[in-house]
């Protein structure tokens, strides 16, 4: 490392006749500085003066081939010290504040003198050189302060109140010249150095005082003051070999919502957060020590609360993830639950049976489950949001919320984020509405949960009321529709087994202890039976997977065996407004209720799957099969008369490997990735072919024979694909858009070629050349990939290579095919039936093609 | 068995989908024609057999009543492509068995534009077996699949018997010129070999020039007893000498294509129609066969017996199926030129050779053509062998 020189540059140290000034002195002379040696000569305590320890120093500076003058002045007159280094030197680059006294004196025996000597000394003194040399500093755009501090200032020092307020009192000018030099390229820093001086002779031992020498600081100062160095408004504790920088620390605190008054017993609760440091953060400006009172400004008023609520904690509190999994057994259990399929044969074996021909149907309020199961889960392992202080016995499930983006898959890993979205004050009550929303495998949201507990008991603290219209009131009419059906008798026993195990729905002591003769149905039972019902009724062909969404108020509680009555108001295509009654007792016990449906059944965007790196390389050249399966989605979205053409189809592509069905039999075709559960045709091909198929580069008819595209299924089904010619690319470019893929085309690497493979023709037909294969006929064989012609003169029994005139017979054929045939692996008949040999001329002579065989 | 008469036939020159009529007046004008033609008023036909494939229940009754709402039992009839000669077939039971006196067959169709494919999505396939044993032979394609039945069954014959390609154009090329002559003829224009290899191909050996084109028209056949006819005054009419119906039998679901197509049922119908007539293909004169693609009459020559199994090439060479010939083979143009409206085809060919043996075949007139021989395919399958007689 280069010796850091201070070669041109002028430093003023004050107190520079003995101890750490002279000890900075000598070193900044020895390193090219043109120093001002300045001292008064004084005593520690600021007694008499002498030019002598001055001029010792410069003395000392010039032996050794540096350049120093003296300067006696005091610091309380900084400009005449300041205007010595300009007389002699021309400028300053940079000042040591160093200069100190001590008058150390326990407090209770401190004069007014005592005070005013260390501040006068300390502060005013650095005051006055800095003042002084600071426009000086600042005109040139360079300078380096250091402000000489202590330990006593920064923790305190028994007997040295004057001397510790003096050099915490340097530390906030030294903070604040900083901020102001920053721009002009004027750096100050404030150093607390433990060293051997006149000023610590008196009270530190010998042999610590040995340890102590100010060479042990020096070097700190030089490094703060070379120009390389940028650190500014730092605080460093130095000696003894040690070096390291302070900085502030806050513990993060207590933060009260503003309204909200503040108790000293408040303060007293909360002190292990105030102040302790667990929790702890470093601000470094005024701005960062502002950050928690803006905070909570921008925050607002406190919402209010009570002993069983605090909003300010509870409201928008946002609960740790939490994850779970269905499958088609959940599914069915809970589809049994809610009543379904109690005809075997009937439309509703599709939600019960996961083999059901007409492919398995997930029933849409299945999706209430995941979040009230969480929710119970939360409620058994004790973990509430923070401000929720009451217990569970207060709870009613009073309004629920589901909301499905798509239709449920039969199986599915959940992710759920929950969060507190409302509390309302309902007087005696309270309402909490908790929202879960439930995100699939590919983190795309699935399920949309509100679930709306009443808080008996805990409402009153004067908060917002919520919401209070009945949105869903059924109209006068009427009721479109009415469905009854008997619940039961252990309705709510097989209901449970879906997750929820309130005791009070099965145990029938627990329902005693809770004033109910019986134990009653769960009221999201109830809200199953009554979504099937609505369902059946509303949506085309009684297909659940319109569902969009169900809103309901559960209204009273309903016994196992009672007859629901659900009465179906249908507003319009997508609205349905209903209530549910029980028969035996005509009580409403769901009322409030609507179901909103799809006008078509959503489909899931097809994800984009993490390539591998041909098919990276691939999609950054060109569309990707998935680019033109969701290419085909948006045409058949514009286009759903035209796609209908019956069939379910399925393609399986290879290299990479995946699975996307095309429904062309629902009224609303569509495309998504995976499996359909009932594929009336089933084509495979690798990726690549399926991209060329689709741009028409590759022919099925030639795939097909080729065995490049197998059919299986209902193989006149894949009569019915002509429609995906009429995919235009614009609709495949919009989905590369949505993809985000093919814009990099420029950038990306070409295409790896496939090495092509060796052809066989040329080897055969050389050695066919040497065996003068017999026969009768003349034949030119034309071979493709890679292409090749030769003529077999079979009554010669010639063989040439290239293409003549007077062939009796043309034969065509692929390399590959042609070795088949002469490896007898392929026969000629079987190929020219399929189409992958073809004849032209006289047929004779291709139908025996044994010369072939070498 | 009573002998059963043609006594009047009629048609309407074939359209292309999109230019003809619906097919109530396609209908009405067929039968007004056939009556016209036998000289009997609609009140005397006691039985009528409608034919057609494509549209809902009881269009013959929406086209017999176009001509008279006389209440008589109106059957409708679907056979696929030999639709027309399954009516036909029907009617003439209807005499022959003296369940009536005059009843008429009537075929439509109203067809629309493309290759034929299925029109039901949601249920089995009539022809899946057929398909499957075309998938196990040579595969599915997507050309259209009547072109890859039959040309995979030209295919078949081709590797058997070395056929070359432009013997199949060449039967494509007669056909026109036949049609050149027909005024009902759907292409009229004549075209040679070349121009038949050069149009695009759908399926090896088959170009578009050697399939029949989607057509829309309507034929009509009045059938009647000796008594009938005598009554009302018509002498020497034509006469149905022999009809035979035969469907498929193991035979067409084993590995052939030439199987698959029907080559069997046309070789037992025809032999059955030989026996009842008494008379062998050597006396035949003029012949209606079912042209749907080249490929078929090809084979068709040989299933008719007309010349030996594998003997169709040098048959077609030495010009034995056209004028000058040993026959004459769809002197109207065939399903090939003339158009194939599916449940019309059958009484069109009918119509043909009725008017061949009145000589009333003008400019395409089979020099005294006494015995004529009517064959109707349809996959599925059925095929209807018809001989007819005059004198």
């Amino acid at each position: 490392m280069s010796e850091l020189r201070f070669d041109g540059r002028v430093v003023i140290i004050t107190g520079a006749g003995n101890g750490l000034g002279k000890s900075h002195a000598l070193a900044f002379g020895a390193r090219g500085a043109k120093v001002v040696v300045n001292d008064l000569g004084g005593d520690i305590h600021g007694g008499g003066a002498s030019a002598r320890a001055a001029d010792l120093v410069v003395e000392e500076i010039r032996a050794a081939g540096g350049e120093a003058v003296a300067n006696y002045d005091s610091v309380t007159d900084g400009a005449k010290i300041v205007q010595s280094a300009i007389d002699a030197f021309g400028k300053v680059d940079v000042v040591v504040n160093n200069a100190g006294i001590l008058r150390d004196v326990s407090f209770h025996k401190m004069t007014r003198d005592d005070w005013d000597k260390v501040y006068e000394v300390h502060v005013r003194g650095a005051f006055e050189v800095t003042h002084a040399a600071w426009d000086v500093m600042r005109e040139q755009g360079y300078g380096r302060v250091i402000f000489t501090t202590s330990a006593a200032g920064i923790y305190g020092n028994f007997g040295q109140g004057n001397y510790a307020m003096a050099k915490l009192g340097l530390v906030g000018l030294s903070n604040t010249l900083a901020i102001e030099g920053r721009k002009r390229g004027v750096h100050a820093n404030a150093i607390g150095p433990i060293a051997g001086s006149r000023m610590t002779e008196t009270v530190l031992p010998p042999e610590l005082l040995a340890a102590l020498k100010p060479e042990y600081v020096t070097p700190l100062v030089l490094w703060l003051c070379h120009e390389e160095c940028q650190e500014t408004g730092g605080l460093f504790e130095v000696g003894g070999g040690f070096m390291g920088k302070l900085r502030w620390e806050r513990a993060l605190g207590k933060t009260w919502r503003l309204g909200r008054g503040i108790s000293a017993e408040d303060v007293k609760s909360q002190w292990g957060a105030i102040a302790g440091f667990e929790k702890a953060e470093h601000p470094e400006n005024i701005a960062q020590s502002m950050q928690p009172i803006m905070g909570n400004v921008e925050r607002g008023p406190s919402k209010g609360g009570n002993e069983f609520i605090d909003l300010d904690e509870a409201l928008g509190y946002r609960f740790e993830p939490a994850h779970s999994r269905y499958d088609e057994r959940d599914l069915a259990l809970y589809a049994l639950g809610v009543g379904a399929a109690k005809d075997p044969t009937g439309d509703e074996l599709k939600l019960v049976y996961e083999m059901s021909g007409d492919g398995f149907v997930a029933l849409p309020t299945y999706g209430v489950i995941p979040a009230v199961n969480w929710m119970l889960d939360m409620g058994k392992r004790g973990v509430t949001a923070p401000g929720i202080k009451y217990g569970l016995d207060r709870v009613l499930h009073g309004e629920q919320y589901t909301e499905l983006k798509r239709p449920l898959p039969p199986k599915a890993k959940l992710r759920h984020e929950a969060r507190i979205k409302d509390i309302f004050d309902k007087g005696k009550g309270a309402l909490v509405v908790t929202e879960v929303k439930s995100y699939d495998e590919d983190d795309e949201l699935l399920i949309v949960n509100e679930i709306t507990t009443f808080v008996r008991g805990a409402g009153g603290w004067g908060g917002d009321r919520g919401p209070s219209a009945d949105v869903n009131v059924p109209p006068e009419r009427a009721p479109d529709f009415v469905v009854q059906e008997k619940t039961d008798a252990n309705q709510a026993l097989l209901y449970r087994l879906s997750g929820d195990w309130n005791p009070l729905h099965a145990d029938p002591r627990f329902a005693k202890a809770m004033s109910f003769d019986r134990p009653i149905l769960h009221g999201l039972c109830s809200f199953g039976f009554a979504a099937r019902h609505v369902l059946s009724k509303c949506t085309k062909d009684g297909d659940p997977r319109y569902f969009k969404n169900i809103r309901v108020r559960f209204a009273k509680s309903v016994f196992p065996g009672d007859t629901l009555v659900t009465e179906i108001w249908k507003e319009s295509d997508t609205r349905v407004v209903f209530q549910v009654k029980v028969a035996e007792r005509d009580e409403v016990v769901i009322s409030n209720a609507a179901i909103e449906l799809y006008e078509q059944i959503p489909v899931k965007k097809p994800k984009a799957k993490a390539a591998a790196p041909e098919a990276a390389t691939a999609k950054a050249a060109g569309p990707t099969s998935a680019d033109v399966f969701r290419g085909i989605g948006l045409w058949m979205a514009e286009k759903a008369g035209e796609a209908k053409v019956g069939k379910v189809f399925q393609f399986k592509l290879s290299d990479p490997e995946s699975v996307w069905t095309l429904d062309c039999a629902s009224d609303a075709p569509s495309v998504s990735e995976g499996e359909s559960t009932k594929p009336d045709c089933i084509l495979e091909l690798t990726d690549a072919n399926f991209v060329a198929m689709t741009k028409g580069e590759k022919d099925p008819q030639k795939m097909y024979f080729g065995g490049e595209l197998k059919i299986s299924g209902d193989i006149m089904a894949s009569q019915k694909l002509g429609f995906l010619k009429k995919v235009e690319a614009r609709h495949v470019e919009a989905a590369m858009k949505a993809s985000g893929g093919g814009e990099s085309a420029a950038k990306a690497a070409p295409a790896a070629k496939k090495a092509p493979t060796e052809a066989r023709a040329p080897k055969l037909f050389e050695a066919l050349a040497g065996k003068a294969p017999k026969g009768s006929g003349k034949i030119q064989i034309r071979v493709t990939d890679p292409d090749g012609a030769w003529l077999v003169d079979l009554d010669a029994g010639a063989v040439k290579p290239g293409t003549y005139e007077g062939a009796s017979t043309v034969i065509t054929l692929s390399d590959v095919d042609l070795a088949a045939v002469a490896s007898g692996e392929a026969s000629a008949a079987d190929l020219y039936q399929r189409g992958k040999l073809r004849v032209d001329g006289e047929v004779g002579p291709a139908r025996d093609l044994a010369w072939l065989r070498v | 068995m009573r002998k059963v008469n043609v006594i009047g036939v009629g048609m309407v020159p074939f359209q292309k989908p999109g230019a003809s009529e619906d097919y109530p007046e396609m209908g009405e004008k067929a039968i007004r024609a056939a009556l016209a033609d036998a000289g009997i008023d609609f009140g005397e036909v006691q039985q009528a057999y409608a034919g057609y494939v494509y549209g809902d229940s009881t269009c013959g009754q929406r086209v017999v009543y176009s001509v008279g709402k006389t209440g008589i039992p109106v059957f409708n009839v679907n056979n696929n492509c030999s639709t027309g000669s399954t009516a036909l077939m029907l009617a003439r039971q209807a005499v022959a068995g003296g369940i009536a006196e005059c009843v008429i067959a009537i075929g439509f169709e109203k067809m629309e534009k493309g290759a034929l494919s299925a029109k039901w999505d949601d249920r089995a396939n009539p022809l899946e077996h057929h398909a499957g044993v075309m998938q196990d032979v040579q595969g599915f394609t997507a050309a259209p699949p009547a072109a890859q039945m039959f040309g995979g069954a030209g295919r078949e014959y081709r590797w058997k018997h070395g056929t070359k390609r432009e013997t199949f154009a060449k039967i494509s090329e007669k056909a026109r010129k036949h049609a050149a002559k027909n005024p009902y003829a759907l292409f009229k224009e004549e075209l040679d070999v070349e121009a038949i290899l050069a149009s695009p191909e759908v399926f090896d050996p088959l170009t578009r020039y050697q399939c029949c084109p989607p057509t829309c028209g309507a034929a009509a056949a009045i059938l009647c007893s000796d008594e009938f006819a005598k009554k009302h005054g018509i002498g020497d009419p034509v006469w149905i000498a022999g009809q035979a119906m035969t469907t498929d039998t193991p035979a067409s679901f084993g590995k052939s294509m030439i199987q698959m197509v029907g080559f069997d049922m046309t070789k037992d119908a025809a032999r059955q129609v030989y026996e009842q007539a008494g008379i062998g293909p050597d006396e035949v004169d003029v012949v209606e066969l079912h042209d749907c693609f080249t490929a078929n009459e090809l084979l068709t020559y040989e299933g008719l017996g007309l010349c030996p199994e594998g003997g169709a090439e040098k048959f077609i060479w030495d010009g034995d199926n056209t004028f000058g010939g040993k026959y004459v083979t769809n002197p109207s143009g065939g399903l090939l030129s003339k158009g194939h409206p599916l449940g019309a085809t059958g009484l069109a060919q009918c119509t043909e050779l009725v008017w061949q043996l009145r000589g009333q075949g003008e400019q395409r007139q089979v020099e005294g053509a006494k015995v004529a021989l009517q064959h109707n395919l349809g996959l599925g399958g059925a095929c209807v062998v018809t001989m007819y007689r005059r004198g």
